[in-house]
């Protein structure tokens, strides 16, 4: 088997405890089957349930009261929303990637952490995309998105990005929940056999769909996981190159800018990542999987972490660089008003937690120690959000005509559905957690064969 | 290719280099101004290779994988010729007031922008980064080769200084190339600028150094033990990693055109109204096909990358696409240069015949397999997945 | 022969390796109903179950070209033919435009047929096997390799073919109830 596994000298193994096919099985089933509701789940699911709460009040306000509870006005008309939707499409991006991109460059270090980061993408695109039919006005009338038949014989405006989104997002979240679902069966027909409770044996055995393992089925299966990861991994890449049209197909300053595909992919996978992280090392301690996600799974993140950063810090150097080489006065006014203007405080902590912070990681101190990774990837996550703010509410405020600049403050309804879609996520990942592995069994048994199989050689 | 087959291929390319040359400088006497574009174009399209070599060296210091132990030594090798590129440099500085507009003095007294532009666009300043960048890329070759060949007599040389000098060393080539991109090329038309030209035109380099060190690997695949290298297994890993480049390559060159097309604002839509031309827009769709689509399809089957003679193939042709590409980004943005010139075709023959007679000249009697890497017996070993 | 309630054999291996080996013996003796059921995929089972290459990198290919036909159709008719819309004097047939959508709809076609595709290849959903009778198989799930024989084979015999699984090395044979 040719993988770029460590030899005898590399790096340290994947899996860390010695370890059989019986007693992975054993440890990440039983977090889901035997072991008892701990409190610091309940704590989790709770706070996820009160965010849950504060979003249903915010949306039902907003459904009632109108779009004029935000902050937003002309010419800032994309405040919070638009923010939020493209920093939790991008924190979506990491799951995919990890699974799909990894798994072809036969990573084996990603299977640890593949199911719970896919699991991370599906919750957040759920929250990504509330943002935008929230913010239409008349939520009511989103499907005229679509394409249908319809009596008005009208089509969606198919050259506008704003359609090319709904594209992108549905069939992101379509292949990516079939993605997880396909990784999934297995591991489900692992519970299904192994649940003591009838309950259990029927609510797993009816998603498990009869699988059985049969050597037919698992040729296919590969197949297919293959193909999924193959058509995947440049949907990842198209979604945020989508999204970045969204602004840079404009013709405003700061917007249009042709170095936006790839420096949007790059941010999502870099804050996708840093959510990845953040989520990782206190499930790690909690549950005690040291040894299934072990220093190599932080190093090598930290290690991805810095060089998306890096692309990212590129994009922000050459859009700076090509503002003042352009020569267009519009353009350089929009660098600047970035730095000394009434929002010179978001951008420059943008750079701090995006471009500062993250040289750190080139310390191998730093990059072995969960503490101090963890708190850079917290301020990767802020920053980006920081950058998304920078990008939408920048160059929406004061264009090209000074009689139409405007500000935007966000309003403690802004702030409610920000911290409320918290509450989607957290609900659903506490959810997933309890009830379904985090970890994929079927191939962390694959793994156990592979490295023996190696230790043989 | 055995030593003797390697010196008649530096032979043969030297003589074909000589001949070009003669007849291209006869041609220069005529036509100086097709002959500095052909030039340029050439010599930008063999230094696309050994800086695209490095970065792969850096890569794959600090990713691993037996695929690039398979390409270390044809990589690192290409090195050997930065130095000839340094002294090629000259005809593009006596070609200057040819190329660039912003080097014609008359041309910006009477233009605001390039006024503008002249703090950075300027004669002087010009020279001196082009200076900076090759004592950059000279340096970083240096270290790379010397340390690469210290571990061939020293066994255990501390690897982690391999991945601590390629990380500062690739974003060194990020940095210089991004320039360097927009010095030689982008500025051509000094009034257009694109953020993301820079990292095309680093992605086609490094595309043109996957192509041409796989083509180079596979001729040279009789020689042992490195031939057990040249496996299908690390020839798949290798043919996928060059997909991927041409799929980032058509990423980035089409999601320029949309927004560009999409905007369709003056100042921008110029660079591509001078590249729809007719004959240049035959050179855009058979990029469009040959470098990407056909590319595309081959390299995506498994029977296709296993071949090292189909491998090999597909990157010759990446790699003639590569110089067409270069071509496409630099003539039609020069004033005068949209018909075709028989100077575009020996031109190349001159700057590439001389280039591959001092690359084949550094491989003769090279130990093609480093030593004391712990990655080289797992790459004799791999096989199909 | 064998009677109508029964499905066939199925013997349970430790090991990998035990398994595989027993597979190339089982396919030697000249049984082609067999099949095995794993907790991981086994590399190199295929190959000694004797199985022919599936369908199903064809079929995804057709469905992502479809799925790119059909949205690059529907833009240009939506857009060019159906209710002609000049849009900042660019073409009726903008294609740059319409490549977005056709690149999602190719990919949402290819996956939806990969993932739906390869359930249906397996007949699955299928809530019921006979091999569910038998109460060890819940660890072909977990830890244990299987090798099961279909009692329509050919070479099929009860107590022929169970002393060969057990000659093979077979942690326990157990008859499958149908």
């Amino acid at each position: 088997m040719t993988t770029a596994t460590a030899p005898p000298s590399g790096p340290p193994p994947v899996i860390g405890a010695p370890h059989t096919y019986t007693s992975v099985t054993d440890k990440i089933a039983g977090i889901v089957l035997t072991q008892r509701t701990g409190r610091g789940w309940l704590f989790g699911f709770m706070l996820g349930l009160a965010l849950l709460g504060l979003l249903a009040l915010a949306v039902t306000m907003l459904l009632y009261l109108g779009i004029g509870i935000w902050g937003v006005n002309v010419p800032v008309a994309w405040g919070f929303a638009i923010t939020n939707f493209v920093w939790w499409i991008g924190i979506g991006h990491a799951g995919t990637l990890i699974s799909a991109i990894l798994l072809l460059l036969r990573q084996e270090w990603r299977q640890s952490i593949n199911r719970f980061a896919e699991a991370m993408t599906i919750f957040a695109v759920m929250c990504a995309g509330l943002f935008p039919i929230l913010h239409l006005g008349r939520p009511q009338f989103f499907y005229w998105l679509t394409p249908y038949p319809n009596t008005m014989s009208l089509w969606p405006q198919f050259r506008s990005p704003l359609v090319w989104d709904v594209f992108a997002v549905s069939t992101y979240f379509t292949i990516s929940l079939m993605f997880w679902y396909v990784g999934l069966i297995p591991d489900l027909a692992t519970l299904r056999d192994r649940s003591q409770s009838r309950i259990g044996r029927v609510a797993y055995g009816v998603f498990a769909l009869g699988w059985r393992g049969s050597a037919r089925h698992w040729q296919r299966y590969e197949i297919a996981y293959l193909l999924l990861a193959g058509l995947a991994t440049p949907l990842v890449v198209s979604v945020h190159t989508v999204v970045s049209f969204d602004f840079s197909v404009a013709q405003l300053p700061g917007w249009h800018s042709t170095i936006f595909p790839p420096y949007f992919v790059a941010g999502a996978i870099f804050s996708g990542f840093a959510m990845v992280i953040v989520l990782a090392i206190p499930l790690r301690a909690a549950y005690g999987l040291q040894d299934l996600i072990t220093e190599r799974h932080l190093q090598n993140m930290a290690k991805i972490l810095l060089v998306t950063g890096l692309i990212v810090a590129y994009g922000y150097f050459m859009e700076g660089f090509m503002a003042w080489y352009s020569g267009n006065r519009f353009e350089r006014y929009v660098q600047l008003n970035r730095i000394v203007g009434p929002y010179g405080p978001a951008y420059l902590g943008c750079l701090l937690c995006n471009v500062a912070l993250p040289q750190l990681l080139w310390l191998q101190r730093v990059r072995r120690s969960a503490v101090a990774l963890f708190v850079v990837a917290v301020f990767v996550n802020i920053g980006m959000w920081l950058e998304r703010f920078v990008i939408v509410v920048e160059s929406l405020h004061r264009d090209f005509l000074p009689s139409s600049w405007g500000m935007y403050y966000p309003t403690v309804w802004d702030w409610a559905t920000l911290f409320g879609s918290f509450g989607i996520f957290l609900t659903f990942f506490f959810l997933f957690i309890r009830f379904i592995p985090m970890i994929s069994i079927a191939e962390m048994r694959m793994l156990l064969e592979e490295e023996r199989g190696e230790a043989a050689a | 290719m055995t030593d003797a087959a390697l010196v008649r291929l530096e032979r043969r390319a030297l003589a074909v280099g000589t001949a070009a040359l003669i007849v291209a400088a006869v041609g220069a006497a005529f036509s100086p101004a097709a002959f500095f574009r052909a030039w340029l174009v050439s010599w930008l399209f063999c230094l696309s290779i050994p800086l695209g070599a490095l970065a792969i060296v850096m890569l794959h210091y600090l990713s691993g994988g037996s695929w690039g132990i398979v390409i270390r030594r044809v990589a690192e090798s290409t090195a050997v010729t930065l130095p000839l590129l340094a002294l090629f440099f000259v005809p593009v500085v006596l070609g200057m007031h040819v190329i660039y507009e912003w080097a014609e003095p008359g041309a910006v007294a009477a233009d605001p922008v390039l006024q503008y532009k002249h703090a950075y666009l300027n004669v002087p300043f010009f020279l001196a980064r082009a200076v900076l960048y090759f004592v950059a890329w000279i340096g970083v070759a240096a270290v790379l080769v010397r340390w690469s060949a210290e571990r061939d007599v020293v066994p255990d040389l501390d690897p982690r200084r391999f991945r601590l000098f390629a990380g500062p060393g690739l974003v060194v080539y990020g940095l210089t190339v991004t320039f360097a991109s927009i010095d030689w090329a982008m500025s051509i038309e000094p009034r257009w600028s694109s953020t993301v030209y820079p990292m095309m035109f680093g992605v086609g380099q490094v595309l043109a150094g996957f192509a041409f060190t796989i083509a180079a690997a596979v001729l040279l695949r009789d020689r042992e033990p490195f031939g057990r290298l040249v496996n299908p297994a690390n020839l798949v890993d290798l043919g996928n990693l060059m997909l991927t480049f041409v799929l980032l390559w058509a990423y980035l060159a089409f999601t320029q055109l949309l927004l560009i097309y999409a905007g369709n604002i003056r100042e921008e839509v110029t660079w591509y109204l001078a590249r729809e031309q007719p004959g240049w827009l035959g050179v855009a769709f058979a990029l469009i096909g040959v470098h990407f689509f056909l590319p595309f399809a081959l390299l995506l089957q498994r029977a296709v990358k296993r071949n090292p003679v189909a491998l090999a193939t597909v990157a010759g042709l990446i790699l003639v696409m590569r110089l067409v590409d270069d071509y496409w980004l630099v003539l039609p943005g020069i004033r005068g240069a949209e018909r075709f010139h028989w100077l575009y075709v020996v031109t190349p023959l001159a700057v590439g015949g001389l280039w591959l007679a001092a690359y084949a000249r550094r491989l003769r009697g090279l130990a093609l397999v480093p030593a004391n890497d712990p990655l080289v017996e797992q790459a004799m070993a791999a096989h199909g997945h | 022969m064998t009677g109508p309630r029964m499905w066939g054999l199925v013997a349970e291996f430790e090991s990998p390796d035990a398994l595989l080996a027993a597979a190339h013996r089982v396919r030697e003796a000249g049984y082609r109903r067999i099949d095995a059921c794993v907790p991981f995929p086994v590399e190199g089972l295929t190959e000694a179950l004797g199985f022919r290459p599936t369908w199903l990198p064809l079929l995804v290919l057709t469905g992502a070209l479809l799925g790119a036909a059909g949205g690059f159709f529907m833009q240009w008719y939506a857009m060019g033919v159906w209710y002609p819309l000049n849009v900042g004097g660019r073409p009726l047939n903008s294609w740059p435009m319409f490549i977005p959508i056709t690149f999602e709809l190719a990919v949402l076609v290819g996956g939806l047929t990969a993932a739906l595709g390869m359930l249906a290849l397996n007949r699955l959903p299928m809530p019921y096997h006979p091999l569910f009778n038998v109460p060890r198989f819940a660890r072909a799930t977990q830890d244990r390799f299987f090798l099961a024989i279909d009692a329509r084979d050919a070479r099929f015999e009860r107590g022929a073919t169970a002393e060969l699984l057990h000659g093979l090395g077979a942690a326990e044979v157990s008859e499958v109830a149908r």
